[in-house]
């Protein structure tokens, strides 16, 4: 009797935790693998052994150390401490990498003064709107569309011409400023009038103006470039400055956090300048100045660049979310708010499941008879390119909106429709801007996803070798495609272990900024 | 009260508004617009594949090379100079990736799910989860690199193998890639399993051990089941990665005979390079494509086989996924 009671109540835990640690370990081994991938890439890239010892030591101690002892110092008093520090940490890189971006298409794809005569014909028929929703009269819907689209199209005909056929040219920068700067203070001016007060509003607004013709003159100073300097002012340092006023008006707990961006920006500063004193020679890496903004293409690994391709990948991405969100949002209401419980809508719901499922390269296929052999569009263009990822991204955009959608509770639509709106009504004013930030977070990282496509370019047939395009109808390149013509055409190892290395963490760097982008938005309005 | 302005602005926009009619349309066009995409998909695909078979060509009013079902499916050599246009042989080698693809992640997928859904924390979940997500983030293109450039070095080290590309370093890529898919998929239906089974289990005296894998894995077995299906038709589907990694030069593979399918199992042949459908693909774009020849039609014919094996197993993972669910209340 004892005999049974004892082995009734020994259970052997050995199974048990062996199971448990074996678990364990396949849960790490993807992501382990893909660590030791990425520490490889980041060491082909990077060479960082290629430095001397004293150089690694020297920013040990003035960036290193102090960094993770004041990053521990804000964890200890408070996570949110921390948090703002990280976020005034990786908020201006993320906003000045974007900033080069826009700085690049400035400089090398869309004159300025083309720029402006567009914005201009653009800005005529906004005008026009904002008229007739100011008179009392009523007009009938169709008028009034009819007048606008009218317009739109005049104006597009006529303004831009006449723009560019003006005598006296205004410089870069001042185009900038008007075009960009000019709604940017306003935008911000009007939100921080909502926040703090007409005042600050107004003190805002001609700060951002002022500052962003400052960056353009300082920089036609300075040789660094008008565009690079309004660009960099407006989406870098505006926003850096916001953020920091934010913490200090509204976090004053938090505000020591911003003590973590200062010490790195600091102890980079100090590092740099001791290392230059010290004469001692940093890591040949292969991602640098050079490597980002050359276009070169050749055999000689250390030539090449990958410009070209970051100037392309930009430009495709503004096609294809010009054309998969509106559809894929559109798409979505469609599904959500309108589509009655039939057989037709049950069909497209089947459809878009399976289209996620369809291979990249059948999409590419796709483009190619499509757009290429039927619609008579030459191969490999900016416009073909989109609009085949566009297409690929669409069934993404449209399960993303649907859930943002689904998302807006019902008594919101309830007390819309009670107060008498129609159904469009409710779409417009209470269904979208409740769904805005997941259809934002959704739309980035469906265009993660495109950044990264490479077959459906290949198959749509963008060239091998490829430059900056300059209109609809040039071949693009992208990112993805210059390390697909590295990888192929120089298959060697010495292209493998050091420009395609380089070339992976620029790619990825952009994707994850994006995905960083998107985490961002979500967690900010799930808080709310 | 009629000619009252108030009023008329309360009761002008109508449901049937132009206004309204018009929003529904733009919002129908673009939901009608996923299913325009699959019919020219599939139209595209029929119709260009029909070009280059001999026994359609002529109702399609072709004329020129064209290629006969029975030299497509029962060929054994791929290559547009002979021409040979055996499609087995692709089929071979993207069946070999799929094969060693899902023998890497289908375990893995499984302990990770089974890990998430039972054992974590949610504080580790919440750590693991996103870094899970990053694998299946990564552009394939770079996947591609990976294979050449850091793991073809580390296999020919244990093994020996001869040149850049070979298909081992293929299959542990997609393996990587479509990992995610398995766990996420098979977490979800692990999820699903009402706490009342597992409870019970405890109930009788069950270790978590005997919960995890004599309970909740059988109770999900359905939606792991498509999990599987789904990753796999994934793995088949992918072309970057397998382009770089698997090379581009087309095996021999005699589907008339059986030691050619064993040979599928040999790993030996996993150390040399093949070109899967979709590698194809990419390497018949060099040639001309637009011109609309026999190499042009081919590539249509080979994305219509890819097409059709990946839906077959998209719905087919649906359908599992559905009719064997267990039902809980």
């Amino acid at each position: 009797m004892s005999n049974a009671d004892e082995r009734f109540g020994r259970v052997s835990r050995r199974i048990g935790k062996l199971f448990r640690a074996v678990l364990f370990a396949s849960t790490l081994a993807g992501i382990l693998t893909l660590a030791v991938l990425l520490v490889y890439v980041a060491n082909d890239a990077f060479q960082p052994l290629s430095a001397d010892p004293g150089w690694h030591l020297v920013f040990l101690l003035t960036l290193v150390v102090p960094t993770v002892a004041t990053g521990w110092w804000c964890y200890r008093r408070s996570y949110g401490t921390l948090a703002t520090g990280l976020l005034g940490t990786v908020m201006p890189g993320i906003a000045a990498l974007y900033a080069g971006g826009l700085a690049a298409l400035f400089i090398d794809v869309i004159p300025t003064l083309v720029w402006l005569s567009f914005v201009i014909a653009l800005a005529v028929p906004a005008g026009v709107v904002v008229a007739l929703r100011r008179t009392d009269r009523s007009i009938p819907f169709l008028a009034e569309l009819g007048a606008v689209l009218g317009v739109t199209a005049g104006s597009l005909l006529v303004v831009p011409g006449l723009v560019q056929g003006l005598p006296t040219v205004p410089a870069d920068w001042m185009v900038l400023v008007l075009t960009l700067g000019l709604p940017e203070a306003f935008l911000l001016g009007r939100w921080i009038e909502g926040r703090w007060g007409r005042r600050d509003g107004w003190i805002a607004g001609a700060a951002i103006l002022f500052g962003s013709a400052v960056g353009g003159v300082l920089g036609t100073a300075t040789g660094f470039g008008a565009i690079p300097g309004v660009a960099l002012t407006m989406f870098a340092a505006v926003p850096t400055a916001l953020y920091v006023t934010i913490v200090l008006r509204e976090r004053p707990e938090r505000r020591i956090g911003l003590l973590l961006p200062a010490v790195i920006v600091g102890g980079a500063l100090a590092g740099e300048l001791l290392v230059g004193a010290l004469g001692l020679t940093g890591p040949a890496a292969w991602v640098d100045w050079g490597f980002l903004t050359s276009t070169t293409q050749s055999g000689d690994p250390r030539s090449v660049g990958i410009y070209s391709g970051i100037v392309g990948t930009i430009l495709l991405m503004f096609v294809v979310a010009a054309i998969a969100v509106p559809a894929g949002v559109g798409a979505a209401v469609y599904l959500e708010e309108y589509a009655p419980d039939t057989t037709f809508t049950r069909i497209i719901d089947v459809n878009i499941s399976n289209l996620a499922g369809v291979p990249s390269v059948v999409y590419g296929l796709l483009g190619l008879g499509l757009f290429v052999r039927y619609a008579g569009q030459p191969t490999g263009t900016l416009l073909v390119g989109g609009a085949t990822l566009a297409l690929l991204v669409f069934p993404i955009v449209i399960i993303s909106a649907r859930e943002a959608i689904r998302a807006v509770p019902d008594s919101a639509r309830q007390a819309s429709y009670g107060m008498g709106a129609t159904r469009w009504q409710t779409v417009k004013n209470v269904v979208l801007p409740r769904a805005f930030p997941g259809i934002l977070t959704g739309t980035i990282l469906a265009l993660s996803r495109a950044i990264g496509e490479t077959a459906p370019l290949l198959v749509i047939g963008a060239a091998q070798v490829f430059g900056i395009p300059d209109s609809w109808t040039s071949t693009i390149g992208a990112m993805p495609l210059q390390l697909y013509v590295w990888a192929s055409t120089y298959a060697s190892p010495a292209f493998y272990t050091t420009v395609l290395a380089a070339g992976i963490v620029v790619l990825l760097t952009a994707m994850l900024s994006m995905n960083s982008i998107a985490i961002y938005v979500r967690n900010h309005y799930e808080q709310r | 009260m009629s000619g009252d302005a108030a009023t008329e602005g309360l009761t002008r926009r109508t449901q049937n508004s132009s206004r309204e009619l018009l929003a529904k349309a733009f919002f129908f066009g673009c939901a009608a617009l996923s299913v325009a995409t699959t019919l020219s998909i599939i139209g595209l695909l029929v119709y260009e594949a029909a070009k280059f078979f001999t026994i359609t060509a002529p109702l399609l009013g072709i004329d020129g090379p064209t290629a006969t079902l029975t030299e497509f499916f029962t060929g054994s050599e791929w290559g547009l100079q002979g021409p040979n246009l055996g499609v087995m042989p692709l089929v071979a080698v993207t069946l070999m990736v799929t094969f060693g693809a899902g023998l890497i992640a289908i375990p893995l997928g499984v302990a990770t799910a089974l890990y998430l859904s039972e054992y974590a924390s949610e504080r580790a979940r919440s750590y693991l989860k996103p870094a899970l997500e990053i694998l299946a983030g990564v552009p394939s293109i770079i996947y591609g690199i990976f294979a050449v450039a850091y793991i073809t070095p580390v296999l020919d080290t244990l093994f020996g193998v001869d040149g850049l590309f070979n298909v081992a370093s293929a299959c542990i890529v997609v393996g990587i890639m479509i990992l995610p898919m398995v766990a996420s998929v098979s977490e979800d239906a692990m999820q699903a399993v009402p706490d009342d089974l597992r409870q019970a289990g405890y109930g009788m005296g069950a270790t978590k051990y005997d919960v995890s894998t004599g309970i909740v894995v059988p109770a999900a077995a359905s939606g792991i089941f498509s999990s599987f299906i789904l990753a796999l038709s994934r793995a088949i589907g992918e072309t970057m990665a397998v382009t770089l990694a698997g090379g581009s030069l087309a095996r021999s593979f005699d589907p008339t005979s059986l030691a050619s399918y064993l040979s599928l199992f040999d790993p030996d042949s996993y150390l040399e390079p093949g070109m899967t459908m979709t590698a194809a693909m990419i390497q018949l774009l060099t040639g001309d494509v637009t011109g609309g020849g026999l190499a042009y039609r081919s590539l249509f014919a080979v994305g219509l086989v890819l097409f059709v094996i990946t839906l077959g197993m998209n719905v087919l993972s649906d359908l599992i996924a559905r009719r064997y669910q267990e039902e809980y209340q």
